[in-house]
């Protein structure tokens, strides 16, 4: 189900692989992963902003996968503890590092995902600040588990307009993957 | 009112939340899988304390080094509390801690400060 995504990761011949991550992701998955890639970029880049936005992208990611993944391992109707399937690539090229994510969602999702990104996407950086600011104020939409402004904090950090392909499994099954720049 | 003390967890920043010293700390990092969950009952019984208050002082020591998106939204819903509280009358004293290398975290300090200008905003650089 992934090898698109591998195959994108894998894309620049160039890019040093800094962090690949397929399977299950729950909220202490993320914990040791996210120590893991902290640890990694300490070493490999002294710019503090680019590994708080680093960590900060990551972390918005993976906690996507454990809320919306569609397949998961946990029931449905389960609100915490969540376990779902998806995976994280990370690749350095030069000084810029790219990151994406990809797990499987419903047509349906996929669709509602495709509209919001697409808006998020024809914006610009202030635009995506104040679209920001505006969210932060407003009440939270009744089927999120966050606030809606995970998107929209990937967005901010991201040097270029964030990235997004949808790939078909089966007749209600799509890949979703997102991708961004630091 | 019980006071609430939460020590530090991976994903969860130590809360010490005094009410009868009229005392809030946050200190650490904040990204939990649910930040409604975590921070329902400390907002809840915030909330309740901040009802009981006249013409007091309260003390907000806030030093988180990173929070996730989730976790802003709950922030805001306590900063929001506390300017009510101070445009009822008690004087909230925000201690606000950035670290000078990282512009996001001051930033969203100075948002607060714009939207809650009620409460007294002290920037603070952290010492790394």
């Amino acid at each position: 189900m992934y090898t698109q995504h591998f195959a994108l990761c894998d894309r620049a011949k160039n890019a040093s692989l800094i962090f690949y991550y397929a399977g299950y992701f729950s909220q202490n998955i993320i914990n040791a992963i996210g120590d893991a890639v902290r640890l990694r970029i300490e070493k490999s880049d002294p710019r503090g902003p680019v590994r708080r936005k680093l960590f900060s992208t990551f972390i918005e990611m993976a906690q996507n996968i454990v809320h919306y993944s569609a397949e998961a391992l946990t029931p449905e109707q389960q609100q915490d503890r969540e376990m779902r399937a998806g995976s994280v690539c990370i690749s350095q090229h030069g000084e810029e590092y790219f990151i994406m994510c990809s797990n499987p969602v419903t047509l349906e999702q996929s669709e509602a995902l495709r509209h919001q990104l697409e808006t998020i996407r024809a914006m610009s950086l202030d635009e995506i600040k104040q679209e920001y600011r505006r969210q932060l104020r407003d009440d939270v939409p009744e089927q999120s588990k966050g606030a809606g402004l995970g998107f929209l904090t990937i967005a901010k950090d991201s040097r270029t307009p964030i990235d997004f392909i949808f790939e078909k499994v089966d007749d209600n099954t799509v890949v979703f993957s997102l991708s961004a720049t630091i | 009112m019980e006071k609430i003390h939460l020590p530090a967890t991976s994903n969860t920043p130590e809360v010490d939340f005094d009410f009868q010293a009229r005392r809030l700390m946050l200190r650490g990092e904040s990204y939990p899988e649910s930040a409604a969950a975590f921070y329902g009952d400390i907002l809840e019984s915030t909330r309740e304390f901040l009802a009981g208050l006249v013409e007091q002082d309260v003390i907000v020591e806030v030093q988180l080094t990173y929070f996730n998106s989730s976790s802003t939204k709950m922030l805001f819903g306590l900063f929001e509390m506390l300017n009510q509280a101070a445009q009822a009358g008690n004087r909230v004293h925000l201690h606000w801690y950035y670290d000078s290398e990282d512009e996001t975290i001051l930033e969203f300090g100075l948002e607060l400060r714009e939207d809650f200008p009620d409460i007294e905003f002290l920037p603070r650089e952290l010492e790394v």
